[in-house]
């Protein structure tokens, strides 16, 4: 019995002897210490435009970690680590003091995004105590799309605490496609298990790497965006306010997406990008608002073509049906009399003729007609939120769904909004919707998205920006589905014909549009608003049969429709259809078209 | 010590064997540096904190001292007379604990007072063992008797099942090492032939493939069947008809396309052959045949039961765990993790050691729950293989002197309890330190007066100075209890 009790001490010492004596692997991984876990950081997937060229590319960069505790008692050569590493000998000093005061035993980066050269360097030089750190940065080769792409950063102590993936010093996509597909984009990290000694050298794999994981490269993404074609629009816009999309109709697939003043993205990529990042915000004209997606804008004259379209449907207006205009359309007189100013042009006209000319009145008519349909008994009963559910239809007043999670709404007041404000209300009371003013608000892309619902002669996709992610077969069912406004397809015909003729005919706004044989079709809007000068705005498609692009441009304070949305428009299809312009005088003079802000500059301190 | 001079004749402190104490309380006091160790980091260096574990381990040494005192004072009879009551109230503790205790690491074995938690499940080892040894001195026990059999039984297994349904495996687990004092009272050997085949072929289930095991198994048999029999000559034809009949079998099917196999025709042939051994077995009158032959087909049916116990009964931690030990699986993030850190603690100690507080794995906290269930890395890592060795020593030094303590009572209720102290410092040491070298699974359960934590040690110490009392006063009455 005793016997047993000591043959079981024993078979312990044997196993002790064997472990701490014999066996010297324990005391290799040990000898003076200890196992490193190491994270592999993958590099981010890279994003193309639609024909396979780079938008955004992944630079390798290294960030100098340290763990305090290992640096070596005697000190070392900060000016050397400094000259190394690239950053001032202070500076490097005031990062080390605070990795000590963040925890002395866990890993801080006291320098961020070293290159490669200076990497291979220090790795040369060694300095106890520091090790580099993978991480991925994004170069730009074409430098454009700002907004668009958006930009990627450290993650701060917040989304750590949400989302256990991330520690310190990680890079997460903030904005545009790196923050909507940041899961497909970053890939997963990796770990690896290393012996180091006491002094934080690296003596080799554990057990040869039979526990590490590799890092899974991000997933590269392949956008619809069109890069050349993108790049000119921002050309274009350059020193306008405003913002340009461009959708492929039959797919719903975002061409150009421009919110103007946009950024070098360059610029918030590296050691600059903190003050870069900080004079971006203090910009008033605000580059890093996405124009695009979250503004809100007035359609101005553009909706008369969605009015149009619900008076065919609704059967209170025919294509034939003539509306006199004596510059404006007026109801009484003195102050409860309402007046909707009109521009000098023949009258009457039928709806081709209006839409061309882009007859105030013709639609105030027609407006009133559909709000007061006695089938409805009036706009307080059930014209207005008949008509607003039309407009719904359309995309407008919601979010489309599109794959940028900061897109806004706009706003298409219902009946109770004007409910609250007046006890008796009637068609008159909101006839400046007539004309896409009021309180109607509308992105960019949902104005481009009106476009593409004529284009195709009543349907939609969601407008998104990513065409293939690879090593999927298809993106999410949403973007495959047709989403119908309630408008038969008949009531196009008429419609289209008027916006081709804004471009084509002598009563039409927008000659300046014309190229020859590329049937543009458009609408210019002229939008007053309280901020200044009347915003430029132009909505088309082209060509009329079979169209492959529809566009909304939409330029602050630019004044006419035709003075500057028009031919922007204009260049943008010519370029995307012909491959070239050939109006290079065109080009010149929007490029050096100056328009004023004082509003922006206003806000300035 | 005046005071115990002074009533050193009716309690029996001149007989106190105090050099087992001794060894006991050197290993308190190794165990408490190894806790400032394990506790200690450069950061928090300098200056006594009462507050930190180790100073809490100080002031729960100081209670225990104090108890140990009480303990000697006391007359042994109330031991005898204490055990039954002290076992039922216990039991009761543990209920209450099922109801109202704390659950740390998924197990609600803890019971709060304020800031102090005790763990009834420690204290409740010192009432079995007072009540086994009680029971196991009646007037007429034998262990061959079936119905003191199932009392034992009961007195084992109720305390057993309550800590289970704590969801405290480690603490119940312990209520084996009860098998030693059975074993010492002469417990049939069965049992324990039983027991090794139970582990034997639970290993195996997980560490061979199924044809070689399968073999091994009845091999096993025939040879402790040669042993028990001594017949040779029969036993050889015996297997060389089995292996005959197996090859047939394979090679028939094999040659008719179906998919049988080997493990299949060698588990027929053997089971057909348990024919003839039975035949054999009437005719010579050998009964001890029917009993392999029984434990045979129950081998069998064991192996299934393990593989469903494993896949359907444990929880995943414990599978892990289990896999983990025979080096199946190995997740050096999970489960592995401890175990490999403690080895590396331990390994890199080397003959010397680190020295004390120079222990750079023990230092930097690589080792999760290490002034607790992996103290003993400190051990091996800051005082290396003679330390070890030494604390080794130590704990066989107590147990054995335990054992003997044990064998030199003149009544078996001082026996039975000597020997069940024993048994469950064995046990806890051989597992938790074994545990800490890869040798057994990971059970948290803590090493004696080493681990940190209140009510171990002073579980530990009740135990241990309850049989250091009894043993004092063994000679000096020389009486049965009978009389009271």
């Amino acid at each position: 019995m005793r016997l047993f009790v000591v043959v079981l001490f024993v078979v312990l010492g044997l196993r002790l002897f064997h472990i701490q004596i014999i066996d010297r692997s324990y005391r290799r991984a040990a000898e003076n210490n200890v196992l490193r876990y190491e994270v592999l950081n993958p590099p981010r997937g890279e994003i193309y435009d639609r024909n396979g060229e780079f938008l955004a590319q992944s630079v390798a960069s290294y960030d100098l970690m340290l763990v305090p505790r290992n640096l070596p008692k005697e000190g070392f050569d900060t000016v050397a680590l400094a000259r190394i590493a690239g950053v001032s000998v202070e500076q490097l000093k005031k990062s080390i003091q605070q990795a000590k005061n963040y925890s002395n035993s866990r890993a801080s980066v006291v320098v961020k995004q070293m290159t490669t050269e200076a990497k291979l360097l220090f790795d040369e030089a060694g300095f106890e105590g520091f090790y580099t750190m993978f991480r991925t940065q994004r170069s730009y080769p074409r430098h454009i799309a700002g907004n668009l792409l958006g930009y990627i950063g450290q993650v701060n102590d917040n989304i750590i605490q949400k989302n256990p993936y991330y520690s310190r010093g990680d890079y997460i996509g903030f904005s545009g496609i790196e923050s909507a597909y940041e899961d497909i984009l970053r890939g997963e990290k990796g770990e690896r298990i290393s012996v180091v000694d006491v002094r934080g050298a690296i003596k080799g794999p554990y057990q040869e790497g039979m526990y590490d994981s590799p890092a899974v490269a991000g997933t590269p993404i392949t956008t619809t965006i069109d890069a050349p074609l993108q790049q000119f629009a921002e050309e274009l816009m350059e020193g306008k306010v405003g913002s340009i999309i461009a959708i492929e109709p039959s797919t719903g697939e975002i061409l150009v997406m421009v919110s103007s003043p946009t950024y070098n993205p360059d610029e918030l990529m590296g050691r600059d990008r903190g003050n870069n990042y900080m004079k971006m915000l203090e910009n008033p004209r605000r580059p890093l608002f996405n124009r695009a997606v979250m503004s809100s804008y007035p359609p101005g004259s553009t909706f008369k073509l969605v009015n149009g379209l619900i008076g065919l449907q609704e059967g209170v207006l025919k294509a034939s049906y003539r509306y006199p205009c004596h510059n404006g359309y007026s109801v009484g007189t003195g102050a409860k009399g309402v007046k909707v100013k009109c521009h000098d042009h023949i009258s009457p006209l039928n709806l081709q003729q209006a839409v061309a000319n882009s007859c105030n009145a013709y639609f105030c008519y027609v407006f009133r007609d559909i709000m007061d349909n006695p089938k409805y008994g009036g706009a307080m009963k059930g014209g207005y939120d008949n008509w607003a559910n039309y407009v719904r239809s359309f995309g407008f007043g919601g979010k489309l769904g599109s794959d940028f999670a900061a897109e806004m709404g706009g706003f298409v007041p219902d009946k109770e909004f004007y409910d609250n404000y007046y006890p008796r209300w009637n068609s008159l009371t909101v006839i400046s919707m007539a004309i896409g003013q009021g309180e109607l608000g509308c992105s960019p892309l949902q104005m481009a998205n009106l476009a593409a619902i004529i284009a195709n002669r009543g349907y939609y996709y969601i407008p998104h920006v990513v065409k293939h992610i690879e090593g999927r077969d298809s993106l999410e069912q949403r973007f495959y589905e047709r989403h119908y406004a309630m408008i038969d397809e008949k009531h196009y015909e008429p419609v289209i014909d008027g916006m081709w003729g804004t471009v084509h005919r002598e009563i039409g706004t927008a000659g300046v549009a014309y190229v020859k044989g590329l049937d543009i079709c458009g609408k210019t809007g002229t939008a007053q608003n309280p901020h200044g000068k009347d915003h430029s705005t132009f909505l088309a498609f082209a060509p009329k049969d079979n169209p492959q692009i529809a566009i909304s441009v939409y330029v602050e304070n630019g004044g006419f429709g035709s003075s500057v949305a028009a031919p922007i428009a204009s260049l943008l299809i010519e370029q995307y259809i012909n491959g070239k312009t050939e109006r290079e005088w065109l080009v010149d003079y929007i490029k050096q078209m100056k328009i004023a802000y004082p509003n922006y500059e206003k806000r300035q301190k | 010590m005046r005071n115990a001079r002074n009533n050193s004749d009716r309690l029996g402190w001149a007989k106190i064997d105090w050099k087992t104490i001794l060894v006991y309380v050197a290993l308190v006091f190794i165990g408490w540096l190894n806790i400032y160790a394990a506790v200690y980091n450069e950061a928090s260096a300098g200056g006594f904190a009462l507050g930190s574990r180790y100073g809490m381990q100080l002031i729960w040494i100081g209670i225990s001292a104090v108890v140990a005192l009480v303990i000697l004072l006391i007359d042994d009879i109330y031991y005898h007379l204490a055990a039954y009551p002290s076992y039922v109230f216990m039991l009761l503790v543990l209920l209450a604990t099922l109801v109202v205790g704390k659950e740390v690491n998924g197990a609600k074995s803890w019971l709060s007072f304020g800031p102090v938690a005790i763990q009834p499940a420690e204290f409740m080892k010192v009432a079995t063992a007072l009540a086994l040894a009680r029971y196991m001195s009646e007037y007429n026990f034998s262990l061959q008797r079936p119905k003191h059999l199932v009392g034992v039984g009961l007195l084992l297994l109720v305390p057993i099942g309550v800590i289970l349904a704590q969801n405290d495996m480690g603490s119940a687990l312990v209520y084996c090492s009860f098998l030693i004092v059975l074993y010492r009272e002469g417990l049939n050997n069965w049992v324990y032939y039983a027991l090794f085949l139970v582990v034997g072929l639970f290993v195996g289930s997980f560490v061979m493939s199924p044809v070689p095991l399968l073999v091994l198994l009845v091999l096993f048999f025939v040879v402790s069947q040669l042993f028990s029999n001594r017949n040779p000559r029969e036993s050889a034809v015996w297997t060389a008809w089995v292996g005959f009949l197996s090859l047939l079998i394979y090679g028939v099917t094999e040659l008719a396309g179906w998919d049988v196999g080997y493990y299949t025709s060698l588990l027929v042939s053997a089971l057909i052959m348990l024919v003839p051994a039975l035949v054999y077995a009437y005719r010579a009158k050998i009964s001890t045949i029917y009993l392999y032959g029984g434990m045979f087909v129950c081998s069998l049916l064991f192996l299934g039961a393990v593989d469903y116990v494993f896949n359907e009964v444990l929880q995943l931690h414990q599978q892990k765990r289990i896999l983990d030990l025979f080096g199946l699986e190995s997740d050096l993030r999970g489960w592995g993790y401890n175990v490999n850190q403690s080895k590396i603690a331990i390994g890199s100690g080397g003959m010397w050691g680190k020295g004390f507080l120079e222990g750079t794995q023990t230092k930097y906290d690589f080792i999760p729950e290490q002034s607790t269930d992996f103290i003993f890395c400190t051990v091996g890592e800051e005082w290396g293989f003679v330390g070890s060795v030494v604390v080794l020593a130590l704990f066989a030094t107590l147990i054995v002197r335990l054992m003997k303590m044990g064998e030199r009572q003149q009544e078996p209720f001082r026996r039975v309890y000597c020997y069940g102290v024993a048994g469950v410092f064995l046990f806890h040491v051989i597992i938790n330190i074994g545990m800490t070298i890869g040798l057994m699974p990971v059970i948290g359960i803590p090493l004696p007066m080493f681990s940190y934590g209140g009510s171990s040690l002073l579980a530990f110490t009740i135990l241990f100075f309850i049989a250091v009392r009894l043993d004092s006063q063994n000679s000096s009455i020389g009486t049965t209890y009978k009389k009271y």
